[in-house]
């Protein structure tokens, strides 16, 4: 673990010293006289909940944000940076938590934006840069499947868009690196190999500004944590003099009370999946294989079923595929148990038992959102969500035929049942803004919103707590209980192996695309998860980095 | 977000400068002052009720609305109505342009009834759209003089034009003569949907007679749509698919132009003789003193004409309603004499 | 001061003041006091009504995140059309309005099943459909204009009452009936985006088609329907057209596309699509209209008027920058 004693002293000149920050946008303060610094060889935790002002000091460091007062040293020196630029320059580089990838653009281009090797009459030097990005990504063990370092970066999985996000921050040869969320998209290898990097960069005497909401990885990496809330200092102590209650209530205010997740009755089968396949989409590997590979299993009412998996296990297509999202290249078959009392979101009567053919029925999302079946997408920026739409319009676009009776829109109609479920979920903010506007747990909040609105019976969640902060997650937790509790079925995937293990009834693990293991709630632990997600064939206690996966995207 | 804001107040004022600027540069000159207050609604006053004196300080305002300049015939006409305008200082002519577009024009009608302009003078894209906005003015007391295309109705004060079919059947005997009655023609037709182009094509086939003579033989015809390249275009056809070629007659000026670029591309603009019309002083006459033209007939703009007329109208005089241009034919030999006139 | 911000930050706000920028403009050059005259405004509105209507199928389509060049192609085949029914074939003018609507709705059907279904660009498809149906309009007239005058038969009908019963003025000559139309077709697309499930699907597709998708918005007929709109606005223009001409001509319209895209420009809809309506669109048509009147009413030349209205459109899209 860290070598508190070691940073303390190699404490001297801090690298970025930050003093007496303050600011405001219009009449809101967001920052106040809020002091902050970064030794060599440190890694220093931002923690504080949504709207405590990181994002915006993390700006500031960054040279985003140009006015501001206060004053910012770096290596000793007074700066004021008036552009990214200065800040990259002054040897500050920024991992932000927002990708900032140009799609089109390959790898090497990205890497290398804005800082061409160039020769004579501006050609640029490509051999160089490509011997550079490809030691670079020896370096991180980026494993980029069938793609290479020259293909579009948009093709690549968001997880891995993030680790070329993370070299691009190591390319820069900074001194200070600020990390916004690195690991929000990535799966636990890929996160445990960063932490290794981090580990490296601080041997060198690097600086590392880490913001992040997950609690076990804020106690792995961080040497000094420093809190915010509601824009002010909390305070900056050493990790090992900050238990994790005391840092709980440092960001909430008061103390968290903890949550038992109690078991429901699980009630009858709802769900039940025989033999789903989904045929990979890009050009076959080496391999052949398939996304998913002939997985059945079933699911209850009121039961929280987990799904864990490595990246390119196929756990996120099993949730595609059973929400009509995989159309044409899914097989199998879903027997569907629906109360026929409640009608479908159109107000059409339903079947009691249907039996589905994947590779027939379910042509698209809007017929499994009829069946009630409702999915939250991994990605709520790019999926999740129009960003340009208010919150209400948001919430209520999955079941607007309920708000539009003969296809008329009725104002009063969409307006309180979106406040309804909005006071529900502790939605804040104002409904007509853009969502483009809200934090981050608030647009996710928006999202659940609308699963919610479609009044579902089967709830299909992917990473629900992504980008969300501590408080909110506590919430989100509180309501799949709730949620559970009143009969829904719940199908949950997320990279976080703690919130896996809380919430979950049973866990099913994938790897490759067929699944390897079950797990009841009693017996399951994360060292067994893991063992399961490698496919079972990794020893326990060996380094996940040892065993480079080939996992396709 | 303070310079945003700077931005777009700097954004607004840059429109109304150039706005500004623009308005005011291409403005004619500036208008007299009037001692009256701005009439409220347009007053139709009688037949012959002048709104101007006539005079250098208060001058005649002459509407003119040419359905388009892009034809280098029409600015010709521009030309020589803005050149017989400035001999008379108590005349001033206001040009608008339609764009060959027969919304625009007969929009221009209505502004030049709501300005109260004296007199009208109208070169019309088309009949059907524009016979009843003339009309129209024509009716709310202003006189109209309607130039080169015909409309439907005869609802106009005047109508000045060359007679289009006179011009072809003239063309048709040129070409049968210098032919000794045999021969293969290439006819490269104007606008078949407008009238000179119907009229050209008409009388060409009058003057040809080839009932009189049966070895002339019109082998390959297109409509080039008054339009040089092309005419160019469907000339390479037209070589292409005949090996013997005698005469090309192209409705205008531009056409057999194009038409002798084609055949000089091939080596064989020297077997063939080339017949236009329009006769410009700076394009088909030219092009005859130069030798790539044969003849060209010349089609008059009564631009001159128009303006004449126009103050004839305003002094009260009675002028006829109808007057046709003559038309004048251009040979190498007296092409630099201007000419000889065809009676 | 602060009402000038205000407005500023609004996109009605801008575009608003853009307007009122015009009609002071309008004021200063009145030319001999024309701009005072209420006919001068009224011929305004006349003029700028076919370019409003095709506006308003194309503010529909472009807040969809598409764009339709195949407004002009259509309303020249429509302006074709009816007049071969009404002038050549007699036939009853409220069926032949009824067969053209039709007409031009199912043009427009056609190119969105080929954006939602087959996921071809919206620039290709319509461009494509703009030279294919210019070439109709072409076929199904003979290159002939349509109109009184029977060439075939070298004689003369009477113009149909429709057409100038469309082209007539109302309420004591000072409202032109285009006008009236184009209002109409304003309101109605207004309700549309405003008040209706599918106007609210527009905004979705437009602002994120994969996120409209996976809410269960059905985006390939919502895509087709809003193509089939925007024909039969065109449809509507086509026949308003052939009115004001009195006659069908199958050149007639040519360019009008781009005039329609740059008044929903610079009402402030992003070409990008997700955000914007009708209110814009409204006044983006009269700043139009307002700076091609007073340009004609000065006699401003075609190159000046050609290089003012480009630099206009460059500022007032400057203006819209949203922050």
């Amino acid at each position: 673990m860290t070598d508190v004693q070691a940073t303390r002293d190699a404490a001297c000149e801090p690298l970025l010293d930050a003093s007496h920050i303050s600011k405001s946008f219009g009449p809101n303060p967001v920052l106040r006289d809020v002091s902050f610094d970064v030794r060599p060889g440190e890694v220093h935790i931002l923690a504080g909940e949504n709207g405590a002002g990181k994002s915006t000091l993390l700006n500031i460091l960054s040279g985003i944000h140009t006015t501001y007062e206060g004053e910012l040293r770096v290596g000793g020196v007074v700066r004021r940076f008036l552009h990214p630029k200065d800040a990259v320059r002054a040897g500050v580089a920024t991992v932000h938590q927002e990708l900032s990838l140009i799609g089109p653009l390959s790898l090497i281009d990205n890497l290398f934006l804005g800082r061409e090797y160039t020769g004579r009459f501006g050609i640029i030097d490509t051999r160089r840069q490509a011997r550079e990005a490809r030691a670079l990504l020896r370096e991180l063990d980026l494993d980029m499947g069938a793609l290479n370092e020259e293909d579009p970066v948009e093709r690549l999985p968001i997880s891995t868009q993030q680790l070329v996000e993370i070299a691009k921050a190591l390319a820069a040869k900074a001194n200070v690196i600020l990390m916004d969320e690195p690991t929000s998209a990535l799966r636990e290898p890929e996160a445990l190999r960063l932490f290794d990097r981090i580990e490296a960069l601080k041997r060198q005497g690097k600086g590392i500004v880490y913001v992040s909401h997950k609690m076990d990885e804020i106690y792995r990496l961080a040497d000094r944590i420093t809190v915010l809330r509601d824009g002010a200092l909390v305070g900056t102590k050493p990790a090992s003099e900050l238990p994790a209650r005391k840092l709980v209530e440092w960001m909430i205010g008061r103390d968290l009370p903890s949550r038992e997740h109690t078991s429901a009755l699980s009630g009858d089968v709802v769900l039940a999946i025989e033999h789903l396949s989904v045929r990979s989409a890009e050009l076959p590997d080496a391999d052949g294989r398939p996304d998913v590979d002939d997985v059945s299993f079933e699911v209850r009412a009121g039961e929280i079923l987990g799904l864990a998996g490595l990246r390119g296990s196929g756990v996120s297509d099993v949730l595609h595929a059973l929400f009509g999202d995989r159309a044409g290249r899914v097989s199998g078959n879903v027997l569907l148990r629906g109360r026929p009392e409640v009608p479908d979101v159109k107000g059409r009567g339903r079947k009691t038992e249907e039996r589905i053919d994947l590779s027939r029925d379910l042509a698209s999302p809007d017929e499994a959102i009829d069946r009630r079946i409702m999915l939250l997408t991994n990605d709520r920026k790019g999926k999740g969500l129009v960003l340009d739409m208010g919150s209400k319009e948001n919430a209520s676009l999955a079941s607007l035929p309920r708000f539009s009776p003969y296809g008329i829109l009725r104002d009063r109609l969409e307006t309180s049942a979106t406040a309804r479920v909005f006071g529900q979920l502790g939605v804040k903010g104002q409904v007509d803004a853009p969502v483009r506007l809200l934090s981050g747990g608030n647009q996710q909040k928006v999202v659940l919103a609308k699963c919610l609105l479609t009044e579902p019976e089967v709830m299909l969640l992917d990473e629900p707590t992504r980008g969300v902060d501590v408080g909110a997650k506590a919430e989100i937790y509180a309501l799949l209980g709730e949620w559970a509790r009143q009969g829904m079925a719940i199908v949950l995937v997320t990279s976080e192996l703690p919130e896996l293990l809380r919430l979950s009834d049973r866990i099913l693990v994938l790897h490759r695309g067929q699944c390897t293991a079950e797990f009841s709630r009693a017996e399951a632990t994360q060292e067994k998860v893991l063992h399961a997600a490698f496919g079972g064939s990794a020893q326990l206690g060996d380094s996940p980095s040892t065993q480079p996966d080939r996992v396709k995207s | 977000m303070n310079n945003q804001r700077r931005f777009e107040l700097c954004g607004i004022a840059m429109m109304a400068l150039a706005g500004s600027a623009m308005v005011g540069c291409n403005k004619d000159a500036p208008p007299p002052p009037s001692g009256d207050s701005p009439p409220t609604a347009p007053a139709a006053s009688a037949a012959g009720a002048k709104k101007h004196k006539g005079t250098p300080e208060d001058p005649f305002i002459v509407g003119m609305s040419q359905c388009n300049l892009g034809e280098p015939w029409r600015a010709q006409m521009n030309d020589d109505v803005r050149k017989a305008g400035e001999k008379h200082p108590n005349l001033k002519v206001i040009f608008k342009d339609a764009q060959n577009d027969s919304l625009v024009q007969r929009s221009q009608l209505e502004e030049f009834v709501n300005q109260g302009v004296d007199v009208i003078v109208i070169s019309p894209k088309e009949a059907a759209p524009l016979t009843e906005p003339v009309s129209k003015a024509f009716h709310s007391g202003i006189p109209v003089i309607v130039l080169d295309r015909a409309l439907l109705k005869e609802d106009y004060t005047m109508f000045i034009g060359a007679d289009n079919v006179k011009i072809g059947r003239e063309a048709g005997k040129w070409v049968a003569d210098a032919l000794g009655g045999k021969g293969s023609i290439v006819e490269l037709k104007g606008l078949m949907t407008s009238v000179p182009g119907q009229d050209r094509h008409r009388g060409f086939l009058e003057g040809l007679d080839l009932k009189a003579h049966p070895g002339l033989k019109v082998v390959f015809d297109a409509d080039m749509q008054w339009l040089e390249p092309n005419a160019r275009k469907e000339m390479e056809s037209a070589l292409a698919t005949h090996p013997k070629i005698d005469v090309v007659y192209a409705h205008n000026d531009p056409g057999a132009h194009g038409a002798f670029l084609a055949a000089k591309q091939v080596g064989r603009e020297k077997q063939m003789k080339f017949v236009g019309i329009d006769a410009l002083p700076q394009e088909g006459v030219q092009y005859v003193k130069d030798g790539v033209l044969n003849v060209t007939f010349q089609y008059p703009t009564g631009g001159e004409e128009a303006i004449d007329n126009a103050l004839k109208i305003l002094a009260g005089e009675t002028v006829p309603k109808k007057i046709t241009l003559a038309t004048r034919v251009f040979t190498h030999d007296n092409a630099a004499s201007g000419g000889n006139a065809i009676p | 001061m602060k009402l000038l911000r205000q407005l500023l930050a609004s996109p009605i706000g801008r575009a608003v003041l853009a307007l009122v920028g015009m009609f002071i403009l309008g004021l200063v050059f009145n030319a001999d006091g024309a701009f005072f005259h209420w006919t001068t405004h009224r011929d305004m509105l006349r003029q700028l009504s076919v370019y409003g209507i095709l506006s308003c199928g194309m503010t529909l389509v472009i807040i969809t995140g598409g764009i339709d060049l195949s407004v002009s192609s259509v309303l020249a085949v429509c302006a074709v059309g009816f007049s071969i029914l009404t002038i050549h074939q007699q036939a009853n003018p409220w069926l032949a309005i009824a067969l053209v609507l039709a007409g031009g709705t199912a043009v427009g059907a056609l190119s969105g099943t080929l954006v939602g279904r087959f996921k071809i660009q919206p620039f290709v498809v319509t461009l494509a459909a703009m030279v294919l149906l210019r070439g109709l309009a072409k076929h199904l007239s003979g290159g002939q204009k349509i109109s009184t005058y029977i060439a075939a038969s070298d004689r003369s009908v009477e113009l149909p009452a429709i057409f100038e019963g469309i082209d007539a003025r109302v309420l004591g000559d000072n409202v032109s009936i285009v006008t009236l139309v184009f209002l109409a077709c304003v309101a109605v697309s207004a309700f549309l985006l405003g008040h209706v499930r599918l106007g609210r699907y527009f905004y979705a597709t437009g602002g994120n088609a994969e996120a409209a998708r996976l809410s269960g918005v059905p985006v390939t007929r919502t895509l087709v329907l809003a193509y089939a709109l925007s024909g039969l606005f065109s449809a509507i223009a086509g026949v308003c057209q052939a009115a004001q001409e009195q006659q069908g001509d199958p050149e007639t319209g040519s360019g009008y596309e781009l005039q329609a895209i740059a008044i929903v420009v610079i009402g402030g809809t992003n070409l990008a699509g997700g955000r914007g309506g009708m209110a814009l669109t409204l006044v983006g048509a009269l700043t139009i209209g307002y700076l091609q009147k007073i340009l004609s009413i000065n006699a401003v030349g075609e190159a000046s008027r050609l290089m003012l209205t480009g630099a206009i459109i460059v500022c007032a899209v400057l203006l819209q920058r949203r922050k």
